[in-house]
């Protein structure tokens, strides 16, 4: 194991000086905050918004019909949540207790075992846990006495269930954001729909930046032949028109998340490609890189644990703008009708519900589901533009 | 018997820069003047002042965060200071010229260097296009740049870092000013660049009787080129002598220190002399004598701790600003 | 330059072949074909008679053969600009393409050169006043102008703009009803009357993001040495910021053309469907939802020799804008 080194004066690591940087304004810290309250709403929705009670009490037994329901997406992002506030603790241990210069290899070792506990994890979850459907109409049951001592989520609906008297009703005090055209809770909907546009925004975003460096490293390591052929395929990538594309493609294949996910980041790694193929560029003739060549190091170590790092600046700035993009492009294809299929709730699909079949405006479909869009998309350019100043002007210190 | 007047005379010049972290005083009562047809070296080491005192004779500090506070700046008995912006800019590239010390970067990449120096002729002087032409290429010939009428149509990054100099000063001279300032004029190059870009300035000078101010922090091309020479240290000026004067009898122990750790022929010691700590922050600068934790003289006075010597004359032509110099204490000075 | 041309229109040749096989990849591996979508349920005919029906329709479009031989065949057609014919509409493919584009590509133009005129103007407007409070609030709003959903700003527009009681402008079409019987004035006022929304739903994301960037490239050049040169020259401020600092700033802005234009198209797809304009966004739209293969074929290789065009003339203008550029080391 590593030896934990009592803290002697260790300077600045690069992520503290950016994080100190980011931090000195309040402004980006709401929207960061902002951030984690998305967070928050996608991983507590089911417990914020159910139309099953927490606890109730039927015959005089006291069941608890809301945690029996969770079912192992529910499951999953829970452990999600725990894992990555695990990595965020660890994070802060080890730039107290470990050296510098083993931090980083100690970081990718953590990340590494977190990840595979995570994918194993949700594994086991959905092998193991049953899909239930507990189709009791709890309301009704307290309502006509049969069951006492209820205690409700705070939006006491389901995002599934369907009321058709209750459809495209404004904002009232039973609905407070008004129901769509099945006669769904509006408000129910959004606080569900922030688990897709999130999820959707993480992965995609995932997937296109491990594409884009990786094509990227290698174009710019390599130059000449290799290069070239390699451009006119990143070329290819830039020349079709990708929204089209991503269309064609969801149109063609089972509508998933998973699938719409995987497109996204098929598609959009080109930005990613060229930042660090121009990093490259630049590194390919510096010392340090020229070094390592003739050391004789292997490739990939080359690659991946001397330029890359120093690389990796524009993408992680890119990956906040990049989930920002994929939010909206999933929001855009529900809006369309090739999202999610219902009834998985989007925003963008409620979005769509705005203008009624007869063309009446719904004002409560247009804007709610707008706003969160709006809100979430804002976030995430903010962040990521703060975050670029905070690691650029690092530069501009001279004065 | 002063039959050379002095072309600039700078008075009292307090500049300060005003930033999030606190107010720096960058020069604080700097003053000195220069002669028409000499050199004058202002010098120091990085953050002293000097260029920033030299972009304030040509009125280039960028307004916020930096304020030039106060002081005179006379050319030809006019106060820069108090001039209107347009008569200043009648002054700037035609009267005073300056060349900076990054070649690359201070020539705009996107034009040919023809159209930059030009650009400085038809401001300035009546002449057609044709006729700037032909001067911008005289100005490329006398500055020693081979062919000019072809590498006249070249673009910055297709010259050499010496040929890029010698660009600047074709561009700052073309208009024949009184004076030109060149700050760091020969630190971004190559030793034996250096020294033709110093005789060039030199022939110049010589030609046409023109008045440079040399900025830099290297004494060793200032004891060649240079009459006067006012050492800086920490935004004021530490010493101020005639060339001569100053390289053989230094009175401020800085000045001491910047010459014993030049090493020379015939060193032969293991070490270099170095003068011990750093340069202060300008915005915490120490208390009395700026120089005082770094001064074998005056590191344990109290009264260099606490109360700042005035630069003050010492001798003809000489000025000090130290308690232990030769000849500057009076009578009634505070002792402590 | 020329031989610079000639090599690159050369090179889009393979860029192109690699794009229709990838539509064409994409668009044959998918589940499902048009034929049987087009067929519904058949639950009127007897299974042997829709059988029948459905082999005939197959080799009618040329579906039967093998996927190579599908693609080589599509291939020497499309060179003689044949893509075959709409399984949906039975018409041409190219000339439904030819109907439709024109009218995409004004939208897109128009909205190109008011991004372009606006957004340059503003961009070094807000980089050269001085206010520093000024400066962070405009940096935000257009960020949070380049956040905001089209479609959501369309539907916004339309549900508030063109109903009662404001009845501002038309929610839908690029020409009202009665239009044809207009003569010529009133009736291109009745266009343009038509396209402001939808126009200002194609531009006001592109305005936002190019005016950062002017905005980004000019703060970052009125900080450089050679504008320091030039005020000492005795520049004054206009000469310096335009010939000097903007002459640099144009260059960047120039490479986001190349991305801008393909972007554009997409954002046509959701602009013509929320506002019902029958332009290529919406046929794109329609043919994908119905398998229409010659259509989606047919839009994706235009497009995409549009776009590569586009690319083409951005890299063009960005060498010819910036001298240290030389043709001969392209990229």
């Amino acid at each position: 194991m590593d030896k934990p080194v009592q803290q002697k004066h260790w300077g600045v690591s690069y992520g503290e000086m950016v994080w100190r940087e980011f931090a000195k304004s309040r402004f980006t810290l709401c929207w960061l905050g902002f951030i984690v309250f998305l967070f928050f709403l996608a991983i507590f929705a089911p417990f914020l918004a159910n139309d099953k009670p927490f606890v109730i009490r039927i015959e005089g037994q006291l069941r608890l019909p809301l945690f029996r329901d969770l079912n192992a997406t529910d499951f999953s992002i829970f452990l999600a949540a725990i894992i990555g506030l695990i990595q965020l603790l660890l994070i802060g241990r080890n730039r107290k207790r470990i050296d510098p210069s083993i931090r980083s290899g100690v970081l990718w070792r953590q990340i590494f075992i977190n990840v595979f506990i995570l994918i194993t994890g949700i594994m086991l979850l959905y092998s193991f846990i049953p899909r239930r459907l507990d189709a009791t109409d709890y309301k009704s049951m307290v309502a006509s006495g049969k069951a006492t001592g209820a205690i409700f989520a705070p939006v006491p609906y389901g995002f599934g269930r369907t009321d058709l008297k209750v459809r495209e009703q404004p904002p009232n005090s039973q609905h407070w954001l008004g129901t769509d055209d099945v006669g769904s809770d509006v408000l129910c909907r959004i606080i569900h729909g922030s688990r897709i546009s999130l999820s959707v925004g993480f992965v995609a975003v995932g997937i296109s930046s491990i594409i884009g460096i990786f094509i990227g490293s290698i174009l710019g390591y390599s130059g000449g032949k290799a290069d070239f052929l390699g451009m006119r395929l990143v070329e290819i990538m830039m020349a079709v028109p990708v929204f089209f594309l991503i269309l064609t493609i969801i149109a063609y294949y089972p509508r998933s998340l998973f699938n719409i996910m995987l497109i996204i980041g098929l598609t959009t790694w080109t930005e990613d490609a060229r930042f660090v193929r121009a990093e490259f560029f630049k590194l390919r003739r510096q010392d340090f890189v020229q070094a390592a060549i003739s050391l004789g190091l292997p490739l990939r170590s080359i690659l991946f644990r001397h330029m890359l790092p120093n690389a990796i600046a524009p993408v992680l700035v890119n990956a906040s703008f990049g989930i920002a993009g994929a939010i909206f492009i999933e929001a855009a294809l529900s809006f369309l009708g090739f999202g999610v299929a219902p009834p998985t709730p989007s925003w963008g699909q409620i979005l769509s519900l705005g203008v009624s079949t007869t063309g009446r405006f719904l004002w409560w479909l247009t804007v709610f589901p707008g706003l969160a869009i709006f809100f979430t998309v804002l976030a995430y350019n903010l962040v990521g533009e703060a975050l670029r100043d905070a690691i650029d002007p690092r530069l501009r210190e001279a004065l | 018997m002063k039959n050379d007047s002095a072309l600039l005379i700078v008075k009292g010049l307090h500049v300060s820069f005003f930033t999030e972290k606190g107010i720096a005083h960058a020069v604080q009562d700097v003053g000195f003047s220069v002669k028409k047809g000499q050199t004058f070296a202002l010098v120091g080491e990085s953050g002293c002042g000097k260029s920033v005192t030299a972009l304030s004779i040509m009125r280039l500090i960028p307004e916020p965060p930096g304020k030039i506070e106060a002081g005179e700046i006379l050319f030809r008995d006019r106060n820069l200071l108090a001039l209107p912006e347009y008569q200043m800019r009648a002054i700037r590239g035609n009267h005073i010229a300056m060349i900076f010390q990054e070649p690359m970067t201070s020539l705009n990449p996107v034009y040919t260097i023809g159209e930059q120096i030009i650009e400085a002729i038809q401001l300035h002087q009546k002449k057609t296009e044709e006729q700037a032409w032909e001067l911008a290429i005289e100005t490329l010939q006398k500055v020693g740049i081979p062919e000019p009428r072809q590498r006249i149509s070249e673009y910055p990054h297709q010259m050499s870092g010496g040929m890029r100099q010698r660009v600047m000063i074709a561009m700052a001279i073309s208009c024949k000013p009184e004076m030109l300032i060149a700050d760091e004029p020969t630190t971004a190059l190559d030793v034996t660049i250096q020294a033709q870009i110093l005789d060039l300035l030199d022939e110049l000078q010589r030609q046409s009787q023109m008045s440079i101010l040399l900025i830099t922090h290297d004494l060793g091309i200032v004891e060649e080129r240079a009459s006067d020479v006012a050492v800086m240290y920490a935004s004021k000026i530490a010493e101020l002598a005639g060339c001569k004067d100053l390289f053989e009898k230094p009175f401020h122990p800085y000045t001491q220190g910047l010459l014993k750790s030049m090493p020379h022929l015939g060193f032969t010691e293991k070490r270099l002399n170095t003068i011990p700590g750093i340069v202060p922050d300008p915005l915490h600068f120490p208390s009395g004598c700026k120089f005082h934790p770094r001064c074998y003289l005056g590191c344990n006075d109290k009264r260099c701790r606490t109360i700042e010597p005035e630069l003050r004359e010492v001798a003809l032509e000489r000025k000090v600003a130290c308690w232990y110099a030769p000849g500057y204490e009076k009578p009634d000075d505070p002792k402590l | 330059m020329t031989t610079y041309i000639i090599r690159r229109l050369l090179l889009m040749i393979p860029t192109l072949l690699g794009i229709t096989i990838v539509v064409f990849a994409i668009s044959r591996a998918a589940p499902g074909d048009p034929v049987s979508l087009g067929m519904g349920p058949g639950g009127m005919m007897d299974a042997q008679r829709a059988q029948d029906v459905r082999v005939a329709r197959m080799r009618l479009y040329g579906l039967d053969k093998p996927v190579h031989i599908q693609y080589a065949t599509w291939l020497w057609r499309v060179v003689r600009l044949d893509f075959g014919d709409s399984i949906k509409h039975h018409r041409e493919v190219i000339d439904l393409i030819k109907e439709r584009l024109p009218i995409t590509l004004t939208l897109n133009i128009i909205s190109f050169i008011i991004i372009y005129a606006v957004s340059i103007p503003m961009g070094i407007l807000s980089a050269v006043g001085r206010k520093k409070f000024l400066d962070r609030a405009s940096s935000v709003m257009l960020l949070m102008l380049w956040s905001l959903p089209s479609m959501w700003v369309g539907q916004m527009l339309i549900g508030y703009l063109c109903g009662p009681p404001l009845n501002w402008f038309p929610p839908a079409g690029l020409s009202s009803n009665d239009a044809g019987t207009f003569p010529f004035f009133p009736w291109l006022a009745d266009r343009l009357w038509h396209l402001v929304l939808p126009v200002f739903c194609l531009t006001y994301a592109g305005f936002a993001y190019l005016t950062k960037q002017v905005r980004a490239g000019m703060l970052d050049n009125l900080r450089a040495d050679y504008v320091r040169t030039a005020r000492a020259k005795g520049l004054s401020n206009w000469a310096v910021i335009f010939r000097h600092a903007f002459r640099n700033s144009v260059i960047p802005v120039i490479t986001i053309m190349a991305t801008l234009l393909p972007a554009m198209f997409g954002g046509s797809v959701i602009i013509e469907r929320i506002f019902s304009i029958s332009g290529m966004g919406l046929l794109a739209f329609e043919a994908v939802t119905t398998r229409d293969y010659n259509v989606v074929m047919g839009i994706a290789t235009i497009a995409g020799f549009l776009n590569l065009c586009g690319l083409l003339l951005a890299d063009l203008a960005y060498a010819m804008v910036d001298p240290r550029i030389s043709f001969e080391a392209a990229e």
